[in-house]
Order: C-alpha cells, then sequence, then structure tokens
C-alpha cells in the first residue's frame, strides 16, 4: 500500500514536471519555426508570459451558456494532467493506474467536453470546430489503436511503462521505424497540428481545434491553452518513450520530437479537411505493414 | 427458489390488473406497476444472493410434467441485469405512464407485468418447449406494447414490421432446437447438452441458431425492426425492450453455443465477432446520421450489441484455439458490457422519453438549451451520453475496457498473417466505432440540451415528475457506481463465466488483467481520486477569481444573434457522412421554391435522407420479388368456389394416380 502511493506520488510529479516545461516546448516549436522562417522570434519564454496574462485577464461568458460551458475547460485540462501522470517518463518506480487504452479513453474525456462546450455558445463557428474535432477523431483513432496495438503485440501488455523500448533487445527494426512514421503522424493529428489542422490561425477555413476554444477568454482560456499545451508534451514523450527507437535520453528525444513539429509545419500546407482521410490512411497503412513485420 | 417463484406470481397479479373497471385504471396503473417494481426487485435479489453466496445448486429447478424450470448461473446473470433493469424503469414508468391515461392505460400496465414475466421465463426455461414458449409469449406481448400507440400510421406498420421480423427469428430459432433436441434424447436442456450432433448437421443448428437470435439482438443485417420498433413504442417499453429483451438474445446465444453446439470450430467464432464488428461499427455510424433521438439510441443499441457479440466471438475463437483461461475475459467482458448497456440505454430511453414528454418531439432538431429547463435530466442525460460514448468513471468503459482487453489477448496468440490482419480489421473497426460513438453522443447532447431553443416546443418544456426522475437518478448512479467501483459486478460476471476457482480479475484498486503477458490495469477510483483533487484545486482558484466574470454575448458583431445560426444535428454530422458517402449513400434533393436572382432571395427546401444499407440492398428486393411472385400465384387464385373444388378433384386424381403407380 506504502509502495503504491509512494508510486501514485511520482506519478503526479511527473505530471508536474511535464506541466512545468509544457510551455517551454510550446516555445521552443514556434522558435524553430520563427527560425526555419529567417525571423527573430519570440523568446522561447514567451508562451509563459502569454499564459500569465489570459490568466489575469477577465472572463467574458455568452448568456446562452451552461455549466457544461464551464466545466469543459476545467475538465480537458484535467484529463490533460492526468494522461501526463500516466505516461511513462522520466521517473522509475511510478505505478500504473491505467493501460494504453485508459490513456486514449481520458483524453477521449476531455474532447468529450471541449466538443460539448463548442455547441454550448449557440455559435456556428463553435458547432464547426466541433464537428470537424469529432470527423478528425473518427479518422485518428483507428491509428492510435493499432499503434497500441503493435506495442502491445512486442511487449505482451498494454501497460504504458512495459511498452517502453529494450534497448537491450533488437529495438531498431524495419517495423519500428514504421510505428515511429505513423505515430508521428498520429500526433500531429491529435493535436492539431499542420497538416490536419492550423493551430495559428483564426481564420474559419482551416481552424479546427481554435474554433471550439473562440467563446473563451481569461483563466479558462489559459486552461485549454495549457491543457494543449501538456497534451503536445505528453504525446511527444510517448513518442520518444515508445516510438522513436534511438538509444538517445527521453529529454533529447522530446525536443528532437518538438524540432520535427516546427520543421513538418513549415514544409506543410494545411491539407484540405476531407483530405485528412487519406493522410490518416497512410497512418494505418504504415501500422499495418509494421504490425505484419513484427 | 421460493423468491423467484414468487416473483413471476406477483408478475401474473400484476398482469390481472388489466382487468380492473375502467374508473379504477389510474389505481390500476400504480397497482400493476408497484407489483413489476416489488417482482422485478425480487427476481434481482434471488438472482444476487444465487451468484454471491449459492446455497444450492440450481438457482430454481422446478417441473410440471415435461416442462422445466432451471436456472444456472448463465441464466442467474441475465435475471439480475433484467432484475434491476425492472425494477428501475417500472418506477420512472409510475408517471411516465399516466400519459396513457384513457387510452387503454391498464393494457399498457398489464402487459409490462406479463412482458417482464415472459423475459424471466425465458431466462429460467429448462427445456425447449418452454424456451420457446416464454419466447413466444415475450415477442407477443412486445408487438402488443410497441403497436400500443395504434393510432399513428408509423407505430402499426413498426410493429407489423417488428412481428414478421420476429416470427422469422423463432423461426429460425425452431429449426435450431429442433437439430438439437432430435439429436439427443429429450427436448430438455440438460439433455439437449449431451447431443451428437456432427458434422454439417451441427453447421446448420449453428448458423440457424445465430441467426435467430441476431435478428433478437438486431445485428445487422437483421437489425432492420429495431430502429423502427424502438421508437414507436412508448420510451419505457423502449427502455426494456432495448436494456433487457435484446439480452436474453444474448442469454440464448450463449446458452445455445456453451451449452449444445460447443466451441471447438473456429469459424463459428469468427462469424459472430465478424457480424458483432461489422453491427458496431455501421449501427453507431447510421446513429450519428439520424435527428430522431430514440432512432439514434436504436441504432446504438445495435452497435454496443454489436461489441457485446464481438467479444463473445473473441470469446469463442479462444476457445477453439484451446485456450480456456484467456477466454474467460472475453466472456466476462461480453457480460459486463451487456449488464452495463442495460443500464445505461435503459436511462438513455428514460431520458428520450422526458424530453418527449416535455416537448411532444422526438426530434432534436428541434430542440437546444433543455439543459436550462430540465436541470436534472439534463444531468442524467449527460451521465448516459459519457457512458454510451465509453468515457471513465462511467460504466461504459468498464465494460469497453475488457472488450478491448480480449482483443488484445486475441491479438497475442495471433501467429499467422491471415490472423493479424483480422485483428488489425477488428482494431481499426473498434477504433472508429469508440470515437464515432463519441461523436454521436456529443451531437446528441449538445444539440438536444445545450446551446439555444431552435423551436419554441422548448418554450414550454419543464423538469419531469418525481418517479421519473427518480428512475433515471436510480439508473444514473448504478452507471456512475458501476463505473467507479467495477469489482462487484466484474467479479459476478466473472464467477459466471469462470466459476468460484478462478482468481477474480475486480479488486477494489480496479480491473486487472494479465491474460496478455503482463499486467494491465484500469483503476477508477484512482484516476477519479487523482482527478477530484486537481479538479477542487482548480476550482478554488478560479472561483477566486470568480468576481473577474462578465456575461456578455461574444462575437456578435454588433447584431443580435439568432439561434438559427446554431449548427445542426445534420450540418455536425456533414462530416462523416461525406466521409463514409460510400456506405451511407446519403440521397439529397433540393428544391427551389423561389429563384429569381441566383444568389439572393432564395427560398430553398433541402430533403436528405439516408435509407439504411440494408433495407435497399437486401430487403426491398426481397419483398419484390415476394410481391411479385404472390400476383403470379394470383393467376391461380381467381376466387370462384368450382375453380377450387376443380383443384382439389385434379389433386384427388394426382394422388390416385400416384397411389397406383407406387
Amino acid at each position: 500500500m506504502r509502495f503504491f502511493f509512494e508510486g501514485l506520488g511520482l506519478n503526479i510529479i511527473q505530471g508536474l514536471i511535464l506541466l512545468l516545461f509544457a510551455p517551454l516546448l510550446a516555445g521552443i516549436i514556434n522558435k524553430v519555426k520563427a527560425f526555419l522562417q529567417k525571423r527573430k522570434g519570440a523568446s522561447i519564454f514567451q508562451e509563459y508570459f502569454d499564459l500569465y496574462k489570459w490568466w489575469r485577464k477577465p472572463t467574458i461568458l455568452t448568456p446562452y451558456t451552461t455549466t457544461v460551458f464551464v466545466a469543459a475547460p476545467i475538465v480537458y485540462f484535467i484529463t490533460c494532467f492526468v494522461a501526463a501522470a500516466m505516461v511513462p517518463g522520466f521517473l522509475s518506480g511510478q505505478v500504473s493506474i491505467g493501460d494504453a487504452f485508459v490513456f486514449v479513453y481520458i483524453l477521449a474525456l476531455g474532447r468529450f467536453f471541449m466538443t460539448l462546450s463548442s455547441m454550448d455558445a449557440a455559435t456556428a463557428f463553435g458547432g464547426m470546430g466541433g464537428s470537424r474535432e469529432i470527423y478528425i477523431s473518427v479518422l485518428v483513432e483507428p491509428a492510435v489503436m493499432l499503434a497500441i496495438l503493435i506495442n502491445s503485440m512486442r511487449y505482451h501488455t498494454t501497460t504504458l511503462s512495459s511498452m517502453v523500448i529494450d534497448y537491450d533487445g533488437a529495438y531498431f527494426t524495419v517495423s519500428a521505424a514504421l510505428a515511429c512514421v505513423a505515430f508521428f503522424l498520429v500526433i500531429l493529428a491529435e493535436n492539431s497540428r499542420l497538416p490536419v489542422d492550423n493551430p495559428d490561425t483564426h481564420l474559419e477555413l482551416t481552424m479546427i481545434h481554435e474554433c471550439m476554444t473562440l467563446e473563451y477568454s481569461g483563466p479558462l482560456l489559459t486552461l485549454i491553452h495549457l491543457g494543449s499545451m501538456l497534451k503536445v508534451m505528453v504525446f511527444l514523450t510517448l513518442f520518444g518513450a515508445l516510438y522513436l527507437p534511438l538509444a538517445v535520453p527521453l529529454a533529447l528525444k522530446i525536443l528532437f520530437g518538438a524540432v520535427l513539429i516546427g520543421v513538418v509545419e513549415i514544409l506543410n500546407n494545411k491539407m484540405r479537411l476531407f483530405k485528412v482521410r487519406v493522410y490518416m490512411g497512410a497512418a494505418v497503412v504504415l501500422l499495418l505493414l509494421a504490425i505484419i513485420a513484427e | 427458489m421460493e423468491l423467484l417463484l414468487s416473483s413471476l406470481g406477483i408478475y401474473l397479479v400484476g398482469t390481472l390488473t388489466i382487468l380492473w373497471p375502467k374508473r379504477l385504471e389510474l389505481a390500476a396503473h400504480y397497482a400493476g406497476m408497484l407489483c413489476a417494481i416489488v417482482a422485478s426487485g425480487m427476481v434481482a435479489w434471488s438472482a444476487l444472493s444465487y451468484l454471491t453466496n449459492p446455497v444450492s445448486a440450481w438457482l430454481i429447478e422446478w417441473h410440471w410434467g415435461d416442462y422445466y424450470l432451471l436456472g444456472d448461473t448463465w441464466s442467474a446473470a441475465f435475471l439480475l441485469l433484467a432484475g434491476i433493469a425492472g425494477v428501475f424503469i417500472s418506477i420512472y414508468a409510475l408517471d411516465y405512464g399516466k400519459g396513457y391515461l384513457g387510452e387503454r392505460i391498464r393494457a399498457l400496465s398489464g402487459l409490462w407485468n406479463l412482458f417482464i414475466l415472459s423475459i424471466v421465463a425465458v431466462l429460467i426455461s429448462g427445456d425447449a418447449f418452454t424456451f420457446i414458449l416464454s419466447w413466444e409469449i415475450m415477442a407477443l406481448v412486445s408487438f402488443l406494447l410497441v403497436n400500443h400507440e395504434s393510432g399513428k400510421k408509423d407505430t402499426v406498420s413498426a410493429a407489423y414490421q417488428y412481428m414478421v421480423m420476429t416470427h422469422i427469428g423463432t423461426a429460425a430459432i425452431l429449426v435450431a432446437f429442433y437439430l438439437v433436441g432430435s439429436h439427443s434424447a429429450s427436448f430438455g436442456f440438460a439433455d439437449m447438452s449431451h447431443n451428437d450432433l456432427t458434422g454439417m448437421m451441427k453447421n446448420i443448428a449453428f448458423v440457424f441458431a445465430f441467426a435467430g437470435f441476431a435478428l433478437k439482438s438486431g445485428l445487422m443485417p437483421l437489425h432492420i425492426w429495431l430502429p423502427n420498433a424502438h421508437p414507436a413504442a412508448p420510451s419505457h417499453v423502449s427502455a426494456l425492450m432495448s436494456g433487457v429483451m435484446l439480452k436474453v438474445a444474448l442469454y440464448g446465444f450463449g446458452r445455445f453455443a456453451f451449452q449444445f453446439i460447443g466451441m471447438d470450430t473456429f469459424w463459428y467464432g469468427l462469424v459472430v465477432m465478424l457480424v458483432g464488428l461489422i453491427s458496431a461499427f455501421l449501427g453507431v455510424l447510421y446513429a450519428t446520421m439520424e435527428s430522431d433521438m430514440k432512432r439514434i439510441l436504436a441504432y446504438s443499441s445495435v452497435e454496443n450489441m454489436g461489441i457485446i457479440f464481438a467479444a463473445f466471438g473473441c470469446g469463442m475463437v479462444l476457445m477453439s484455439l484451446q485456450l480456456l483461461p484467456l477466454a474467460i475475459v472475453a466472456f466476462t467482458a461480453a457480460l459486463v458490457h451487456a449488464f452495463s448497456h442495460s443500464l445505461m440505454k435503459g436511462l438513455m430511453f428514460m431520458s428520450a422519453g422526458a424530453v418527449m414528454h416535455a416537448t411532444g418531439s422526438k426530434n432534436i432538431e428541434k430542440m437546444g438549451g433543455l439543459a436550462k429547463k430540465m436541470p436534472y435530466t439534463a444531468i442524467f442525460t449527460l451521465i448516459g451520453a459519457m457512458a454510451l460514448s465509453s468515457l471513465p468513471f462511467t460504466s461504459g468503459l468498464v465494460g469497453e475496457w475488457m472488450v478491448l482487453q480480449s482483443f488484445i489477448t486475441f491479438a497475442q496468440q495471433a501467429g499467422t498473417p491471415e490472423l493479424r490482419l483480422l485483428v488489425i480489421f477488428a482494431f481499426i473497426l473498434l477504433g472508429m466505432t469508440g470515437a464515432t460513438a463519441l461523436g454521436c453522443f456529443v451531437r446528441l447532447y449538445g444539440v438536444a440540451f445545450l446551446g439555444r431553443a431552435r423551436t419554441s416546443i422548448v418554450d414550454k418544456a419543464h423538469e419531469q415528475p418525481a418517479f421519473m426522475l427518480m428512475g433515471m437518478g436510480i439508473a444514473a448512479g448504478l452507471v456512475v457506481f458501476m463505473g467507479i467501483c467495477p469489482d462487484p459486478v466484474v467479479n459476478i460476471m466473472q464467477r459466471v463465466i469462470a466459476g468460484p476457482a478462478v482468481p477474480p480479475m475486480g479488486s477494489p484498486f480496479g480491473i486487472i488483467w494479465g491474460g496478455s503477458g503482463q499486467y494491465a490495469i484500469y483503476s477508477p477510483a484512482i484516476i477519479l481520486g487523482l482527478v477530484a483533487v486537481t479538479g477542487l484545486f482548480l476550482t478554488v482558484s478560479l472561483s477566486r477569481k470568480g468576481r473577474f466574470v462578465q456575461r456578455d454575448v461574444t462575437w456578435n458583431c454588433g447584431t443580435e444573434p439568432t439561434s438559427r445560426q446554431q449548427y445542426t444535428a445534420t450540418g455536425f454530422s456533414k462530416p462523416l457522412r461525406r466521409a463514409f458517402t460510400a456506405i451511407l449513400n446519403p440521397k439529397r434533393r433540393t428544391e427551389y421554391l423561389r429563384k429569381e436572382h441566383s444568389y439572393f432571395g432564395r427560398k430553398m427546401e433541402v430533403h436528405l435522407e439516408i435509407p439504411d444499407l440494408f433495407n435497399d440492398k437486401l430487403y426491398k428486393p426481397v419483398v419484390t420479388w415476394m410481391i411479385n411472385s404472390s400476383s403470379a400465384f394470383r393467376r391461380v387464385q381467381q376466387g370462384s368456389v368450382s375453380l377450387y373444388i376443380g383443384y382439389t378433384m385434379v389433386a384427388m386424381i394426382v394422388v390416385l394416380i400416384w397411389g397406383v403407380l407406387l
């Protein structure tokens, strides 16, 4: 029992560490993009200042909203935090409170409330964002499931911490490389990055996730942004720990993933909404080959 | 045993309220529903005490001549489910049924008792005759209940469609029982389990049994009656049909598979699994396209029965691979998901009834903002919607997680590339099903309960009477309880499958499954603790900033926003409709009522119809063929008596010649 709660404490500490560095990671991605665009760009600590700014601002609530609208950012943030506490990361000795499927459904809880909140403010934009978010998630989910499947077939469990790449065995295989590429495609789609969604614009034709946050302001907006940054961090941690078959420290792999996101975002345009099918189809096919090759 | 037998008596007493005089119809309704509540409670209690602490080998063992009542743990699991659902739905019906005052309410409450009685009777039947008899009573009574609002044209056609379909199913089951029974000593289940059915006959028996039970549980392509019958029936009847009656089909199929057919043939399980998976995905896809609240729920039942049967099929496949200890998780998953589905679907049909009661409509396109008008119903519906999207802290994820674990277990055993492709296919479908289900219920809840009222029918909406709220509240409470403390239900269901010797999967820490190699765990209580602490911290820090909250319309751009600016339910599912056009094949027709100018002042109507794939491709051709062939027969059927006498004479002569020649 004591062992269990010590482990749980480590989980929470890891969640807090990831939370602390999540805005930094977002700053680094932005810096990479700025560098490649030959701009000077904002400081890598800019996101911290932005979050502080939003936290101090007042909240405006549309009168049509219900409690769901206020609860949604809180739930969204909490689910990202719990996910951060669940991923295998820097500390050893954590306990498993849920496996990979629970991880997926915890994040689904956040998505459920965010899409509900998008319909709560009774605007066209919100509904559009929610509708597209659902569409994307339906396409991403098969790839997520297959990404879990391949690791659970390799390591004979769905517990995340047992799936960490085993550097004693043959880890750099064809199957591992394919799964790595496919999971990176999943990360881009899950975190509303280019080419699936554009996190920088507020143009109705291109945006998905930003549509849903349009009605928010003040601390609630802070929670959503912090949650999103944390989610990127969580997915990159997973990417580093479970999918990137390179024997280097995890922090470096996360950094590598962040730079990769920046580079990919520079090189790609936002694709048409109904092209995402093809994109996710590619991820599914890669995973399929990876599983057959395993 | 005495408790169960006397509960049957109480149901009969409840059925007799049908005979009460008309001026006492409200009293008859209350008396009938009370009987149902008490008797269902007794059923649930006797099943529960038998499952947790069995004092005898059988739950019930009784016979009258050749008619046997026999209850084992498999029966008891379903009796528990039926009893619990019977209690909370009957409580709900105390108030909901009052809407039918003056509209044959005595028949409604009386038949309600007979309906639950027949369900219980199916579950404790000990021989084929009793089974078929109770099965048929169940079908007829549910037909009468579906047809209760027989003034409406849709209701009548839905009810008769149900009647025809369910009898096709019964016929298939009869054939299956006959095949098994004729190869055993008697038609008692105990004898039928020692049948000597082999080879082709066994395959035929399996196919007929699966077809018959799949029809009753609404698996595709035999689901066609389900999305019509559920909306037509009064809401509490739909709740019981969807929550319990569909599971009775699983009971029947399980009895057949475990006891009569055996599971050593690989393709039996494969067929069940594939049909289940495809039903799951297509069911939820159609659900996302519907805008009739009860049709959404009906298609969602197709989805969930699909998941349940997929898990059951997965178990059968594992059994055929001689992996008995691993198959336990799959069968337990099917039972747990069935139990949880009976709670959450019961809950959702009850809230659909509450919404219909409040607004007089089932069409979510006309609603919006109901959460403000009926806050309790809104909370209960939110819980139901979360559960059906299989989110954490509801019973939905418990079942779903175990189903996913059973497929992972299967994946570990899949050595050959063919089996791996099968597993991949299964996971792609399961993934899409899960995500689409979330979308479906976000859409249902978001359109109906959140945002602003789309039409004036919402204005007169009001909170529902106490008993309706109580029924929904009990169901919602059970959904959440099972979601947070899954171990009682999981352990009971596991013991049904595996017996008391196998160590239980559930513990206060959550569910642990080690069949796929190392251990995988889902501990909702601890995650909830983490969520609660974080949530409390955030809520406190946010409420300290509470004085900064303003209430004002955002992004109005200087205009007054109207409720028509909101996304509609049809609009919400448009991307999915477009992505899956090949399956859904939506038919869209635009009619211009006024079109003087190509951009301005147009007035048009857009008709969108998504015909059910199987209705168009499978049933219509069959029905057309039947109608054509009967018009061919009409040439012989002229209706004149002399002609028929002629036919008889010709037949006689033929028979005589036949007799002489042979």
